[in-house]
């Protein structure tokens, strides 16, 4: 049954592709200057894959983007995830840090981007700033809910054999609350494409987000559904990644029922 | 020696207006190498008792020792076998059974002899490499038993082990058990709501009041398996079905029934 779904699924982007042509090619209903035709999109996409658009090629945009993501990302995790853990395990990191978070929390990522770029100027300093703002709440917060949710015999059976604290978290509270870090890792990474595109689009040198900007300024909408595209495939790419490294480190988990969320 | 003593213990939960008196005046004593289970009305305060000898609670008032050294907080030298298993699920059953003999810092060659020996005592030989979930209840039970005494523990505790397994599985759990406590004996707590498997497996069995619950009476069945010798039956149901046996049955389910009925 696994074809036919797949079958559904192709004729579906067929038909939408198919009525995208009709609609701007040839009947005009949609102008070129409100949104591209098909042509118009593969124009603009061989000539940044060739002669490059914006001081660079698509592939070479999608890369500084991809290793941004990827820097920030990680950044956010090793701290992140360490933070959350700490946090549900003593009640007294909880007590210290809490507060400041709570603070911090409701600031959404984006309004960091000015003061980034204040201090950071327009490079690759300032975007991994703020997606690491960005991706650090959700790595937080699913980390520490993650170990909460801990059931507590674990924990005493834990006790009971005489568990060193460091083992006590490497190989009791966190691959318990695995599943749940996960959780926070695909929202980490979804908020660090958002941040990066937001970051680039308000001010970058390179970037898919920068062609993005300037294909804006260029009015040169089959440049900006290109750019578009890219960040669907490169966030596409990433998710992708982070689901197979999930399916690894959580191949015990297999057959047993958690909650997704 | 490793006896498990209870000195005047009392339990309270909570404080102020919803403080509820959980123990009252424990004394008790579990000899060496005594198989002692406790049976009560739910709610009795039998797993708090359990749960003193393991650390995971403090005693109110009066004090809890196991050989001799009070209780203070939860330790390797008092294994714990939980009702629901409590097995980590993302450890193999030769990593579950390994987590206690590699935080006692001990050598790879011993702990691989003694994972080779608990296993086949336990008949989990082709089962090592398992994860819990790919177990069944009773072979998980298996592997959270092995944890326990892998560690050469002075005391065995077991709330209700068998309590989450099915009719059948039960059954052997149980004749397992008898055998594993012939073949290495150790000082057991055992608490269970059944009191067929309380006079099945104790030497003594010790009855508990309600909430706040004491010790009413202690039932020696010791004697009497010895006695009537009990032990030349392999199967739980030829024993069940001596007169003796279910003498004291229904002598412990008439206690029993006092304290549920009042």
């Amino acid at each position: 049954m696994a074809w036919r779904r797949q079958l559904v699924g192709l004729s579906t982007i067929i038909t939408v592709a198919l009525a995208w042509y009709l609609a701007t090619s040839v009947t005009g209903f949609i102008s070129g200057g409100r949104f591209p035709s098909p042509v118009d999109t593969w124009a603009a996409f061989r000539q940044i894959s060739g002669r490059g658009y914006a001081d660079g090629t698509l592939l070479a945009h999608a890369l500084h983007s991809l290793r941004l993501v990827a820097m920030g990302f990680a950044v956010a995790i090793a701290t992140g995830v360490p933070l959350g853990l700490l946090m549900g395990w003593s009640r007294r990191a909880e007590a210290l840090i809490n507060p400041v978070f709570l603070l911090i929390r409701p600031i959404p990522p984006l309004a960091w981007i000015p003061l980034a770029i204040l201090w950071l100027g327009l490079g690759d300093a300032a975007k991994i700033m703020v997606i690491w703002f960005a991706a650090f709440v959700p790595a937080v917060i699913n980390s520490f809910a993650g170990v909460r949710a801990v059931e507590p015999a674990l924990l005493e059976a834990a006790r009971m054999l005489g568990t060193p604290p460091w083992r006590f978290i490497t190989e009791v509270l966190a691959p318990s609350a695995s599943p749940m870090i996960f959780t926070g890792l695909r929202l980490s990474l979804q908020a660090s494409w958002t941040t990066l595109v937001a970051a680039e689009l308000v001010g970058a040198l390179f970037g898919l987000g920068r062609v993005l900007n300037l294909a804006q300024q260029d009015i040169y909408p089959g440049m900006i559904l290109v750019g578009m595209l890219a960040v669907a495939i490169c966030g596409w790419l990433t998710t992708g990644l982070l689901a197979l490294g999930e399916a690894r480190a959580l191949a015990w988990n297999q057959g047993e029922s958690r909650p997704a969320s | 020696m490793a006896s498990i003593r209870f000195d005047k213990v009392q339990k309270y939960f909570g404080r102020g207006e919803k403080r509820t008196h959980a123990l009252a005046n424990i004394d008790l004593e579990i000899r060496d190498r005594e198989f002692l289970a406790i049976v009560g009305p739910s709610g009795c305060g039998k797993t708090t008792c359990l749960r003193l000898v393991a650390g995971f609670e403090a005693a109110s008032e009066g004090a809890v020792s196991v050989a001799g050294k009070r209780v203070t907080e939860p330790g390797p030298d008092r294994a714990v076998v939980f009702q629901q298993f409590a097995l980590f699920p993302w450890k193999t059953a030769r990593g579950n059974i390994d987590l206690g003999l590699r935080n006692k810092r001990m050598g790879g060659e011993e702990r691989a002899k003694r994972i080779a020996d608990v296993l086949k005592l336990m008949n989990l030989d082709s089962h090592a490499d398992a994860f819990p979930h790919q177990l069944s209840g009773g072979m998980q039970q298996r592997v959270a038993i092995a944890r326990a005494y892998v560690l050469d523990p002075e005391v065995l505790l077991m709330d209700e082990p068998f309590g989450a397994l099915d009719a059948q599985t039960r059954v052997v759990m149980q004749e397992e058990l008898v055998r594993l406590a012939r073949v290495r004996p150790r000082t057991v707590l055992f608490i269970t709501h059944a009191v067929e498997e309380a006079v099945y497996l104790a030497d003594r069995v010790a009855v508990m009041t309600r909430r706040p619950g004491t010790i009413k009476e202690i039932v020696d069945v010791k004697s009497m398996r010895e006695a009537e010798d009990w032990n030349r039956f392999e199967r739980i149901e030829d024993v069940m079905d001596l007169d003796s046996f279910v003498h004291l049955r229904t002598r412990i389910w008439k206690s029993l029934r006092e304290e549920k009925d009042s």
